[in-house]
């Protein structure tokens, strides 16, 4: 192949391809990105402190232009594709990744070198859509003033709803149709408890759940009742539980306030932080993304956020089973695990985590649980063997065994995976069992189930 | 003293027609309410968190141990690229790549393996070829999850079997053994077809012949093959013909270039050789044993009978013919000027280079081709997607003369397939 070999690039440590390729919005971009990795559509590449850029031979007069901040990763290319990433700066990055974008010690040409300062000089990763101080801070306060008054409102009407239920019995739950709990949720979305929302629309599937679906409902029924109560008398709880129930019913807190370390608990954790697992879930024209980590040094759990609209990328910056040395800011909470990311510096390598018992996984849930009763996902690295005898599960040294979750399908990889063996498995642990994410083979590698 | 069972069933009935049972755990502080539903949901919040905080590990059987592989899995480059395979890229270069990996004497990742076997088991039988390649491809893993699985009986089938498996097995198990037995002992397989032969009914000896295309064939087993021209089954004479014509060797491949030899001629010129070419005038009874068919049906318009005639004699005669005769390296053959012939020269060369897995001629006429060569119809252009397929992708240009955007989608199409083995058969060496 004629592929000009690049020199040893100085700049940051080069992807390889599969890093690239989970950048891509959908299938069909990697393909098409795919399909435009080679020289010849490139007459104009280069690479240099951090960044790529390219320009590439389109359909018009005009090369498509493209620029890569390695660092975010970040990207902007002249293009009109919609999708973000292009298939431009995918194609680039591909090029890269396969050594064919040459080391330019002239740096930048004019174009791009523009928009990489302007990166440089920002405030960091500033979330977009967020400004940095609200206008004016008498309105701010009498708005915040009128949602709480909206809020209380809607969850006493909730709390009321939910009592009709237990009065009423919820046999009638299996006949009644999705729009039962989609009033009383489009009634939490007018009351501006959005997380609420959420949660009740997600239980129109629970009577069609299968064996247990009553004591399912009646659980989720429960809890709801206990957020009610709880929110009614915030004033009487600790302040971090009152920001757990506030976070539960949709108060959220702004990111830019969380990374300015303005709230309790705000100092930065820095840490070699393992990403142990990620989960994408598609939610009412929302994609959304748990990213699990787990500091090396610090042992302290994670969980990174981030959401997209339906058709639009979700943040790729994270690899799992790759170590990411970086400051965490974490969101206030009786169990602080929702975090962001204030600063990432050069990272490291990744390696397996050290996977736990059955019994310290359930002792740790049972100490959460005691700090905010509504927790349901609770990050699981066990040290477990998979079983399908009586039903699907894993087993560890001691013999204790925690059921799959049903919804995770039959699991198959994770079971050739192991072979009957012992694997360090990641995973979401649920009241309904274990949602198997990531699990290390022999060669210690990260495979994502 | 209640129960979870016992809030559940009240639940489900309704607190305005039954009572509120006692909670074993102690109520929160304060006052409770007086609303009856409020005291349930107080109580089944209680208990829920208590039941999820304090809930007992379970118990579960693990299957036995999978025997350790001695094999060792193949790089981790090879792997992602076998996931996106399995995802759905290049899906067809599926069983070049098990071969491969087979051939190293490496394994497919674990993880793999119920795609990999799913792959397999839903295109059987159209290639049977592909459930052995991923049983020996997944090793023992695969032996031990087809236990788990009935959906993958498939490999254990392929995997041992024995003797029992021949005498006493069905069609699938009976191909499988012979199959095994034909990769590992061509000979021993031969006189196991040899002396089953007689017994067997059409389509079983067609299964016997694809055994025999599948793996080892050599002119050891013309004797059988050329009995085999004579047969009553239509089926069975025109497998026999196609692998004789895979054997530069046999007496059917001398038969060919004599006929082909008749038909095409190097000659001087003003500008320097050439090759006059005239097809065949008809088909005659001994062209038809040799399975030269009048070609009916499924070509194109524009190939008349001779034309198809000469293409079916070019797809047997062994390549040899032209370097020996003409005193020209591949190349050099192909180079010489044909005019409006080049096309037909050029898919019935491939043909015969694929057949007689030729990679000299493969590689030649890939360049050919790449070079702007004479690919012209629509038939030349499934002769090279198939000729980027089967050529050893290290001799290949994996690059094309022609430049800019013009580039035909065939010639693109053979570029991107060639670099993609290219860059997978690498990996399977790391």
């Amino acid at each position: 192949m004629s592929v000009p070999q690049a020199r040893v690039s100085s700049v940051a440590e080069r992807w390889d391809r599969e890093r690239v390729l989970a950048l891509a919005p959908d299938a069909p971009s990697q393909r098409t990105a795919q399909s435009l990795a080679s020289g010849r559509a490139w007459p104009a590449t280069g690479a240099g402190t951090g960044a790529l850029w390219g320009e590439c031979r389109g359909s018009g007069a005009a090369p498509y232009r493209a620029v890569v901040d390695l660092s975010g990763p970040a990207y902007r290319c002249s293009c009109p594709s919609r999708k973000f990433p292009c298939k431009h700066v995918l194609a680039l990055l591909l090029l890269w990744a396969g050594g064919a974008v040459p080391d330019d010690a002239a740096g930048p040409p004019g174009w791009a070198a523009g928009w990489l300062t302007t990166r440089a000089a920002g405030p960091g990763r500033a979330p977009s859509g967020e400004s940095a101080e609200p206008k004016d801070p008498k309105a701010a306060a009498r708005r915040a003033e009128q949602r709480e008054a909206r809020v209380a409102s809607g969850l006493a009407e909730l709390d009321r709803w939910l009592c009709d239920q237990a009065r009423q019995g919820l046999a009638a739950s299996q006949q009644a149709g999705y729009g039962h709990w989609d009033d009383i949720a489009a009634r939490m979305i007018d009351a501006q408890a959005s997380g609420l929302a959420e949660r009740l629309r997600a239980l129109a599937s629970v009577p069609h759940s299968g064996a247990g679906w009553d004591g399912r409902l009646l659980e989720e029924y429960a809890l709801l009742h206990l957020l009610a109560v709880a929110y009614r008398r915030q004033d009487e709880l600790p302040p971090p539980l009152r920001e757990t129930v506030r976070s539960r019913i949709g108060f959220s807190l702004r990111q830019a306030d969380v990374l300015a370390g303005m709230l309790p608990n705000g100092q930065p954790v820095r840490d070699h932080w393992l990403v142990l697992a990620r989960r994408d879930l598609e939610q009412d024209r929302i994609r959304a993304r748990r990213t699990w980590l787990r500091g090396r040094k610090t042992g302290r759990d994670a969980l990174l956020l981030s959401f997209a609209a339906a058709g639009q990328p979700l943040d790729g910056s994270l690899t799992v089973g790759t170590d990411a040395d970086a400051d965490l800011v974490f969101y206030p909470g009786a169990v602080p695990l929702r975090a962001v990311v204030l600063a990432k510096h050069d990272g490291s390598d990744g390696g397996l985590p050290d996977g736990g018992s059955v019994a310290g996984l359930l002792a740790g849930y049972a100490a959460a649980l005691a700090a905010d009763p509504w927790l349901d996902n609770w990050p699981a690295v066990l040290q477990v063997t998979p079983a399908r005898a009586p039903a699907p599960a894993v087993r560890d040294a001691d013999g204790d065994a925690l059921p799959l979750h049903p919804g995770a399908g039959d699991c198959w990889p994770l079971f050739a995976l192991s072979g009957g063996r012992p694997v360090t498995l990641a995973g979401e642990w649920t009241p309904r069992g274990l949602w198997p994410l990531t699990a290390w083979d022999e060669g210690g590698r990260a495979v994502a189930l | 003293m209640s129960t979870w069972q016992d809030l559940v069933t009240a639940s489900l009935i309704g607190t305005e027609r039954t009572g509120v049972p006692d909670s074993a755990a102690s109520g929160p502080p304060g006052p409770g309410p007086d609303d009856p539903a409020a005291q349930l949901l107080d109580r089944a919040a209680l208990m829920t968190v208590a039941r999820r905080g304090g809930r007992p590990a379970a118990h579960a059987e693990p299957p036995p141990e999978a025997e350790p592989d001695p094999s060792p899995v193949v790089s981790p480059a090879a792997g992602r690229r076998l996931a996106r395979m399995l995802g759905g890229e290049h899906p067809d270069l599926l069983a070049e790549w098990l071969a491969a990996a087979v051939a190293r004497n490496r394994r497919a990742p674990a993880h793999l393996l119920p795609a990999l076997l799913d792959r397999a088991r839903r295109v059987s039988p159209s290639d049977p070829g592909l459930r052995r390649l991923a049983a020996e491809a997944g090793g023992s893993r695969a032996g031990w999850l087809a236990g788990l699985n009935p959906d993958w009986t498939f490999v254990t089938a392929h995997a041992g079997g024995g003797q029992d498996a021949w005498r006493l097995g069905g069609k699938s198990q009976r191909r499988g053994y012979l199959a095994a037995l034909r990769t590992r002992d061509p000979g021993t397989a031969r006189e196991l077809i040899t002396e089953s032969w007689e017994a067997a009914a059409g389509p079983e000896r067609v299964m016997f012949l694809s055994v025999m295309a599948s793996a080892g064939l050599s002119l050891a087993d013309e004797p059988l093959l050329e009995a085999a021209l004579d047969e009553r089954d239509a089926e069975v004479r025109s497998w026999a013909a196609y692998l004789l014509a895979r054997l530069p060797g046999s007496a059917l491949g001398q038969r060919m270039a004599q006929r082909a030899l008749g038909c095409v001629r190097i000659e001087s010129g003003v500008r320097g050789a050439r090759l006059a070419v005239v097809p065949p005038a008809r088909s005659d009874a001994a062209m038809r044993r040799d399975g030269v068919t009048s070609g009916q049906g499924g070509r194109p318009q524009e190939r008349d009978a001779r034309t198809h005639l000469l293409h079916e004699v070019l797809a047997r005669t062994p390549l040899r013919t032209w370097t020996d005769r003409f005193g020209r390296t591949a190349e050099q053959v192909l180079a010489l000027r044909s005019g409006p012939w080049a096309p037909v020269l050029f898919t019935g060369w491939s043909r015969a280079a694929m057949a007689q897995s030729d990679q000299e001629w493969m590689t030649a006429l890939i360049n050919w081709a790449l070079a702007g060569g004479p690919t012209g119809t629509l038939f030349g252009a499934e002769t090279l997607r198939q000729l980027a397929r089967r050529a050893d992708p290290a001799r290949c240009a994996r690059e094309t003369a022609s430049r800019g955007a013009e580039i035909p989608l065939p010639i693109r199409d053979a570029i991107s397939v060639l670099r993609f083995r290219y860059d997978m058969l690498k990996e399977l060496e790391l």
